[in-house]
């Protein structure tokens, strides 16, 4: 079940260029998010939209939950100008979250994406699990985490100014000339051509991968209808519900990648 | 202060949720006292199951929101067996929406759930939803359709009708008679506003419709224009809604001629807003000395 929880504001700071990192006091959903899951945020008490703004969560620590976001428009303009102490009303957790990691994790993050493979990586070291995480961008200024393949950290830059040059897949290649793939698992969260990229590659190789979507959400908690994503087509009946179409904010954040027609939402 | 009756059935206060954007009540457990309020319209059933319209379905636009939807639902019977047990333990008195592309779909709706062991008080008919081609509209912008329809499901029920109207006509006071003419115990007006998005970047539509169905508070002053108008040449109750996001645009409603609301997209943001302003339409009444707040219906000064 999800909550409606008065969070405050504990801390905010650029990270990388034009992505910031603030965090939330707001015990009840802290002790109950896992990595995959979002919150959704009313950027202000007088907010003038009609849609809150969905954002996964990057972390957790005591009662404070973090969430790392790229400035793109109106909320997340306001939300970058957040002082410490002030009062932000979210409602979660909500969506499903990673799991099953029998197989060794390959986490794989881009662009607004990189929070809940974040979450991940961190769920993922308190198990001791081993895995490889892989995060993407475009140039070296985005990047704020150090390219360190000797512990199976690899950042990605498309000019090659920091890490692995090229996109992300690349960055799978290299792991491919030591690790049999098969025995691996990807989990995905990026732009949607990352991801789109990512799914063709799983599934030309056979590979195990989840993915996890975005798209405009109006209520979050599976009323409206209007997150719609498309399943790959299956037999189905004539008339149904929820069959063709998932809802990403209830079925999903997270689908598979052999069920997802299309990342472009 | 707040009671008010529609027909026979006494609602707590006129404030009620709006069909498909409450669900069926289940979906808002630990995020609002959906107990406190008047009531709750449930998200339209139709006959049969529906996936709904491609995507994107949505878009946000100043103080507002495009959907088209296109009703997608469990349907009747999966309702029955999944949705109404849950409503049936509600405190709040529960309308079902119902939908349908033909006079067989809604009667033979309307029939099932007649018969379904259910404790909602009414029906709401949406003859008026713009984004699919059997939303009902060829009901809702024509008189004869909509008294037609209204006959055949008055002769079926007991229970509250209410139609719903769509401001998508030449004349809503005309359909709102029709629908009165037929034995309708309500209307409640508006339905979504025809309207469409653009993304200029990628020279594209935002809905994969093309067209949608325009809420939230955007579409306010033509809801009010439109329940003002049925106020006045109508004599039976109104349920207005459009936009409505604070007590004052509930006192707004009921200056305008409406006898209870429905509150729509605002619940998205906040998903207890009905309740919210509750203890603020008391302490109006108290301040201005009303001992019931319909004591304000209609009355506007020249
Ligand atoms: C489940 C889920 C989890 C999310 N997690 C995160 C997260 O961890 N970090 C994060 O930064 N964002 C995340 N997002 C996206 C985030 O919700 C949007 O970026 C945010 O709503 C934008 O709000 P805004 O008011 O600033 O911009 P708006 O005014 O809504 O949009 C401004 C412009 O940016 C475009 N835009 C909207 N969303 C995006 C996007 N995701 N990427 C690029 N351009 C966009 C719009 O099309 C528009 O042109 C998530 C979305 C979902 C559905
Ligand atoms: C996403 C969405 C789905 C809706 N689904 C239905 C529906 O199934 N049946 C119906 O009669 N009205 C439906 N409506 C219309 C609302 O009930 C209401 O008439 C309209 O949104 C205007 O009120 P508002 O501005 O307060 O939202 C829907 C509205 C939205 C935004
Ligand atoms: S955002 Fe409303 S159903 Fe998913």
């Amino acid at each position: 079940m999800s909550l409606r929880e008065i969070s405050k504001v504990t801390g905010s700071r650029e990270i990388a260029e034009n992505t910031f990192e603030s965090t939330l006091h707001a015990p009840q959903i802290a002790a109950m998010i896992k990595a995959g899951q979002f919150i959704n945020i009313l950027p202000s008490g007088d907010w003038p939209k009609v849609m809150r703004r969905p954002m996964s969560v990057s972390g957790t620590e005591g009662g404070n939950l973090s969430i790392i976001y790229k400035v793109v428009g109106d909320g997340t303009e306001y939300m970058r100008s957040w002082e410490n102490g002030v009062e932000v009303d979210i409602i979660g957790p909500l969506g499903n979250y990673w799991e099953d990691f029998d197989k060794i994790p390959i986490i794989i993050g881009g662009g607004v994406g990189i929070a809940p493979i974040f979450f991940l990586h961190n769920t993922l070291k308190s198990k001791n699990l081993d895995h490889y995480m892989i995060m993407g961008s475009r140039t070296a200024d985005e990047h704020f985490i150090e390219h360190d393949p000797d512990s199976k950290i690899l950042m990605t830059t498309d000019d090659g100014s920091y890490g692995i040059k090229g996109n992300v897949v690349a960055a799978v290649d290299t792991i491919a000339e030591k690790q049999d793939l098969s025995d691996t698992k990807l989990f995905v969260c990026g732009p949607a051509p990352m991801m789109e990229a990512m799914k063709d590659y799983a599934l030309d190789k056979n590979i195990e991968c989840d993915i996890a979507l975005e798209t405009v959400m109006a209520c979050g908690i599976g009323i409206c209808q209007g997150c719609s994503m498309e399943y790959v087509p299956k037999e189905q009946k004539a008339s149904s519900y929820r069959e063709k179409y998932g809802l990403v904010c209830m079925d999903g954040p997270i689908f598979k990648a052999n069920e997802i027609k299309t990342c472009y939402l | 202060m707040l009671e008010v009756k529609l027909g026979d059935i006494t609602f707590a206060s006129p404030i009620t949720v709006a069909s498909g954007t409450y669900g069926y009540g289940n979906e808002v457990e630990g995020l609002a006292e959906v107990n406190r309020l008047g009531g709750i319209v449930t998200k339209s059933v139709t006959r049969q199951p529906r996936e709904g319209n491609p995507l994107p379905r949505i878009a946000e636009t100043p103080s507002g929101m495009l959907n088209s939807i296109g009703l997608a639902n469990v349907g009747v019977e999966l309702y029955c067996k999944e949705k109404l047990p849950f409503l049936n333990n509600l405190k709040t008195q529960v309308i079902v929406n119902i939908a349908g592309s033909s006079m067989k779909d809604y009667l033979e709706t309307m029939e099932i759930l007649e018969e379904a062991n259910g404790n909602h008080i009414g029906y709401e008919i949406n003859i008026s939803c713009p984004n699919v081609k059997e939303g009902g509209m060829e009901f809702g912008v024509s008189c004869h359709m909509t008294e037609k329809l209204t006959k055949e499901m008055r002769k079926r029920t007991s229970k509250l009708l209410i139609m719903k109207l769509s401001p998508n006509v030449t004349s809503i006071e005309e359909i709102g008679m029709a629908a009165q003419d037929g034995g309708a115990d309500a209307v409640s007006a508006i339905n979504t506003v025809v309207g469409m998005g653009i993304d200029v970047k990628k020279k594209s539509v935002k809905l994969h419709t093309v067209f949608g169905g325009l809420s939230g508070p955007a579409i306010k002053p033509i809801a009010l224009a439109n329940v003002h108008k049925l106020y006045k040449v109508l004599s039976i109750p109104i349920m207005g809604l459009g936009g409505i996001a604070s007590a004052e645009d509930v006192l707004e409603f009921i200056l305008a001629g409406s006898h209870m609301v429905q509150i729509g997209t605002t619940n998205y943001i906040n998903p207890n807003i009905g309740v919210d302003i509750l203890q603020e339409l008391e302490d109006y009444c108290t301040e201005n000395g009303l001992k019931n707040i319909l004591e304000l219906k209609g009355q506007l000064k020249s």
